[in-house]
């Protein structure tokens, strides 16, 4: 049964009789709560009760306490029970903290290359499964496996395939002759490792939410092009991308999130890179919570300008996004 | 992915053995191993006094890590014989060593308090734990080695944690590869002999490496110790420029030259990394680490090996670690929970658990009397002459509130010189510069 | 993009092994090939994963790592299930994930509904919330969270790894986004004939949301499975130990057996892939039908 007849029944089963006189305040339809129930259930209160269950869990496990880690960063605290007042001792302290301005030069680029790259390599793999009919279901299958496995072990994969001296990675380019590589022992080459490895674990799902923006492209458009006589890439370049846009939209805010947000698997496989050359900023976040010595209202206060930075970041990606729209 | 959202995995930050106390007398002059025999009798009979029957049908939980399986199963036969003698239950919550620190302040502010622990570093939690000397009588620290109580003491000298087992490190050596190269196994050597030794058994047996070492600046500190300084002290950095640099460089030469492994320091960044896999795997004939390896090699290793005293340079011995057991004020029973930790600390127990789980002992008493270690005997009492030899001030280096910030320091600028982006100078003065921030961020 | 051209079919051929169909165009035998082989490139640190799981200590820390283990053993695998209680862990695991996404569905395409089709005040804002806390990382609420927990009991229980984390605000996206798009005028026709709210979510809203609850489904499940962090932190007692948190404990061992890290990681992950291979149709379909736009 396609959607729509499913559509169709469900709303066929409702115009049945129900033996109820149609024209009554709250008590019509066959409804399956008491009156008075029935009330609160009706289009008024309605909403509020749907949210109530999430919103409650959300305010309690997520917003109050971010609200607290707020108010810890305007204190220190070296076990998480005794807080000493510092204002914004614990902002200044982080700005002029040159690790952390690596830290964030690192974290730029890396979700800047990670970003663009993943996108790009997700259009033209979703591009490409389109329109491939044969094995379709495997490969998409292929793509999508990196994406069920545990960051962590993800990490621990990648970085042991990656060690110059026992790793597959080099073995194999010692046997076709290139020679092998400083991976993790060079700064530009761990960075390139671990957004590798973030692509690698995340093309197949972006891949996955543009085929489905794909498909909701009209086929006539294509039919029409090809009558105007376009080839194939000036149809993708022409009809294809500039509808996609809003799905590629999606795909550039949530690698942006994805990328800002990068610690676990990034931690396992370079401990932060050679010399801190790929310590991002969770790293710097985690490291300041948990590892001696212990500060966290500092902790608090990256967090605090982390939130800030995405945040920005992914409102930036949709006005920008929303003004091509337009255009 | 941003599907991944908050509740995320992270994985586990460094494993130093860094125990971290205050200092306050400095009364250890003069007393480094020698045990004060009567005090320790005096003690036993007052610990006796508690009447353990007292506690019948309660519970505890007692937070705790551990080195390998052997120690494991050593706590929980002397759990089992504190239940028997108390009728009460213990709950044995095993967490990874990594996690240690962030769960029991997890549930220290939360409210949720536990019992006992098993720490390497109880100073985050000074304010919480119950002094013990006021529970048991101002002589009760003494019945253990002096140099490990400093490194107990609160700004008050309370007890606060009891000392329950000491680690000492030092080298070990792939014995069948030593006689592969016909090289004798040392008794005593300086580093240079070290070197050397290591050198000429790697050619002979192909190795990678002629020496390894953790990625840890506890570890590191026993070279620095072994070069002549240590990182810290009472009144401060007490680390020396020049023998600093030689120690430094004694190390990030022998990277250079591919004697040790760069790789194994650069690659796994700020995570702790052990270079015990790769001397199972005989990559290494020798390995600087610490007797706590001693239960796991026994268990795991696929070749002969031994324990060998630490090379010297300006001076010779090792440089200590060690753990604590606490009781938390908190808790639901301190009581309970303070006679808990000074059971497990009787000479009988602490017999037990050193036989069992290869651990040094702390007891003066058992100091002296020795033990017998079921278990590669020979070792452990290579390890136990290295505490005799080991110099005082890495006790007081050890016992600083700013020695993990150092411990850090010395491993990341170690990194910075070995990456080529920094020389030993400039890595020293920076390590020294760290360790006073270290210390001025603990005041 | 679609291209007819394998479809067409062409002439019978003497030779053809398929009848009627036209040999593929170049482009086709590019594309496929390109496909195949970056699938492989996918796959393969999985399947060396798997392989070297297989490996012994010492052939681990070999120099020049072998493609295959030199003897296809399982003895890492039943070494590390003897040191640990794998059948807890694991049924741990299976419960907390089948409850936290139970829970998840429900009260995610709740609040989706409200949050997609009903124009209320503060309606924008709540939403936006919902976003915004995409981006805040655990480790900064971390401590916080769990003073929550702890004062609500919810420590050393299933309960805490369950409840805390099921108001995902992906999923709560992703399922407003599919409810969007459904038409207002069949929950309005399905008003005018009587019917209560209640009744219109339950049996016109969900069943039409098959697909995107089909998704947020198979991300509760990855999540909750792989959840690290905060079942270390909560799930103190072995007795509710999860999986990957004995995954962590084995790896944070101050001396740790690689080989058995691997077997283990590969155990971690079997079960979600194997999970994922069963439902792959549903999964695939069902995102490309979330039609996030």
């Amino acid at each position: 049964m396609t959607e729509a007849e499913g559509f169709g029944a469900e709303v066929g089963r409702l115009r049945r009789p129900t033996g109820v006189r149609p024209d009554r305040g709250f008590q019509r339809g066959e409804g399956f709560l008491p009156p008075f129930a029935r009330k609160l259930t009706s289009r008024q209160f309605a909403p509020y009760l749907f949210l109530v269950p999430n919103m409650l869990v959300f305010g309690v496990f997520t917003i109050w306490p971010a609200i607290n880690g707020f108010r810890i960063s305007l204190y220190d605290s070296d076990n998480g029970r005794q807080f000493e007042y510092v204002g914004t001792e614990n902002y200044r302290r982080i700005l002029s903290d040159d690790r952390f301005t690596d830290v964030v030069r690192n974290t730029l680029i890396f979700v800047v290359l990670y970003v663009i790259i993943v996108t790009i390599l997700s259009t033209i793999l979703a591009l490409m499964l389109d329109a491939q009919r044969r094995g379709s279901g495997a490969l998409r299958a292929a793509f999508f496996l990196p994406v069920v496995i545990s960051p962590v072990v993800v990490g621990v994969i990648w970085g042991w395939m990656f060690t110059r001296r026992t790793g597959i990675v080099n073995a194999l380019l010692d046997d076709v002759g290139v020679g092998p590589q400083r991976w993790l022992l060079d700064k530009k080459l761990a960075m390139g490792v671990i957004i590798a490895a973030a692509i690698w674990t995340h093309v197949g799902f972006y891949a996955m939410i543009l085929l489905a923006g794909l498909k909701s492209i009209p086929q006539h458009l294509y039919e029409a092009g090809r009558i105007d006589g376009a080839g194939t890439l000036q149809r993708i370049r022409l009809i294809t991308l500039p509808l996609l846009r809003p799905t590629t939209m999606v795909v550039i805010v949530l690698s942006t999130i994805a990328g800002f947000q990068a610690f676990d698997y990034v931690y396992t496989l370079t401990g932060g890179g050679p010399v801190g050359g790929t310590t991002l900023i969770v790293q710097y976040i985690f490291e300041r919570a948990f590892q001696s010595p212990i500060q966290y209202g500092l902790a608090s206060a990256a967090g605090v300008l982390f939130f800030a930075v995405v945040f920005a970041a992914t409102l930036l990606n949709y006005v920008l996004g929303r003004r091509k729209e337009a255009m | 992915m941003v599907g991944r959202h908050r509740l995320r995995a992270a994985f586990a930050a460094t494993a130093t053995l860094t125990s971290v106390a205050a200092l306050s007398q400095m009364s250890v002059a003069g007393a480094t191993t020698e045990p004060p025999d009567a005090a320790a009798e005096d003690t036993a009979a007052a610990s006796e006094a508690v009447d353990l029957s007292a506690f019948e049908g309660e519970s505890l939980t007692y937070v705790y890590f551990t080195d390998g399986a052997p120690d494991e199963e050593a706590t929980r036969a002397a759990i089992a014989a504190f239940e028997e003698a108390s009728g009460a239950t213990v709950e044995l919550q095993i967490v990874p060593f990594a996690d240690l620190e962030t769960t029991l302040q997890a549930q220290l502010s939360g409210g949720d308090v536990p019992d006992v622990a098993r720490v390497s570093n109880w100073r985050p939690f000074a304010g919480d734990v119950i002094d013990m000397n006021e529970m048991f009588g101002a002589a009760y620290s003494d019945q253990f080695l002096p140099g490990q109580v400093a490194t107990a003491l609160g700004d008050n000298g309370e007890f606060l944690a009891v000392p329950s087992d000491i680690t000492m490190n030092g080298p070990f050596i792939n014995v069948d590869a030593f006689n592969e190269a016909g090289v004798e196994i040392p008794t005593e050597w300086t580093w240079d002999d070290m070197i050397a030794a290591a050198t000429e058994v790697q050619e002979a047996n192909d190795m990678e490496f002629a020496l390894a070492i953790d990625k840890s600046g506890h570890r590191v500190s026993t070279v620095l110790s072994q070069f002549g300084t240590t990182l810290l002290g009472p009144d401060g950095v007490t680390l020396d420029p020049a023998m600093a640099e030689t120690a430094i460089t004694t190390l990030t030469d022998l990277m250079a030259e591919d004697t040790m492994s760069a790789d194994f320091w650069l690659e796994s960044g700020s995570r702790y990394a052990g270079a015990n896999e790769m001397f199972l795997a005989g990559a290494v004939p020798v390995y600087i680490s610490g007797n706590w390896q001693v239960a796991q090699f026994a268990e795991t290793a696929e070749f002969e090996w031994a324990a060998v005293p630490n090379p010297c340079a300006e001076r010779c011995g090792g440089f200590p670690g060690g753990k604590y057991m606490v009781a938390f004020q908190g808790s639901d029973n301190p009581e309970l929970a303070a006679a808990f930790v000074e059971f497990m600390n009787r000479t009988e127990i602490q017999q037990q658990l050193a036989e069992g789980a290869s651990w040094l002992p702390t007891r003066n008493d058992l100091i002296e009397s020795g033990i017998t270690y079921p278990n590669r005997p020979d070792d452990m009492s290579v390890f136990l002459a290295d505490i005799a030899a080991t110099p005082e001030d890495t006790y007081l280096s050890l016992a600083s509130p700013a020695f993990s910030a150092a411990a850090t320091a010395v491993i990341e600028e170690i990194a910075l010189v070995v990456a080529g982006e920094e020389d030993v100078p400039t890595a020293v003065e920076n390590i020294i510069a760290r360790s006073e921030q270290g210390l001025e961020d603990a005041a | 993009m679609n291209t007819r051209a394998m479809s067409v079919p062409g002439p019978r051929n003497w030779t053809s092994m398929t009848p009627g169909r036209r040999p593929p165009s170049v482009s086709a035998v590019v594309r496929g090939t390109v496909l195949v082989t970056a699938a492989l490139v996918m796959v393969a640190p999985i399947a060396w994963a798997v392989l070297s799981s297989m490996k012994s200590r010492n052939e681990l820390a070999e120099r020049t790592p072998s493609l295959l283990p030199d003897q296809l053993s399982l003895s890492n695998y039943t070494e590390a299930l003897d040191r640990f209680d794998f059948v807890r862990y694991f049924t741990n695991s299976v419960i907390v994930t089948v409850a936290a996404t139970v829970l998840t569905l429900t009260i995610n395409s709740m609040a989706a509904f409200a949050l997609a089709k009903y124009n209320f005040r503060g309606r924008n804002a709540l939403f936006l919330l919902t976003l915004a806390t995409i981006m805040i990382p655990l480790q900064v609420i971390l401590l916080p969270v769990y003073r929550v927990v702890s004062d609500l009991g919810m420590t050393n229980s299933l309960l805490g790894l369950i409840i805390p984390p099921a108001a995902t605000p992906t999923g709560v996206f992703l399922l407003r986004q599919y409810m969007l798009s459904l038409p207002d005028e069949l929950l309005e026709a399905a008003r005018i004939d009587g019917a209560g709210e209640l009744r219109i979510f339950l049996r016109i809203v969900l069943p039409l949301c098959r697909p995107a609850l089909a998704v947020v489904a198979i991300f509760s499940v990855i999540w909750r499975w792989n959840d690290f962090l905060w079942p270390r932190i909560v799930a103190q007692k072995e007795s509710v130990h999860t999986l990957p948190v004995a995954l962590a404990r084995m790896n944070s061992e101050l001396v740790v057996p690689f080989n058995l890290v691997l077997a283990m990681s590969v155990m971690s992950i079997l079960p979600v892939i194997i999970l994922f291979l069963l439902m792959q149709r549903q999964i695939i379909s069902g995102i490309a039908q979330t039609g996030l736009k």
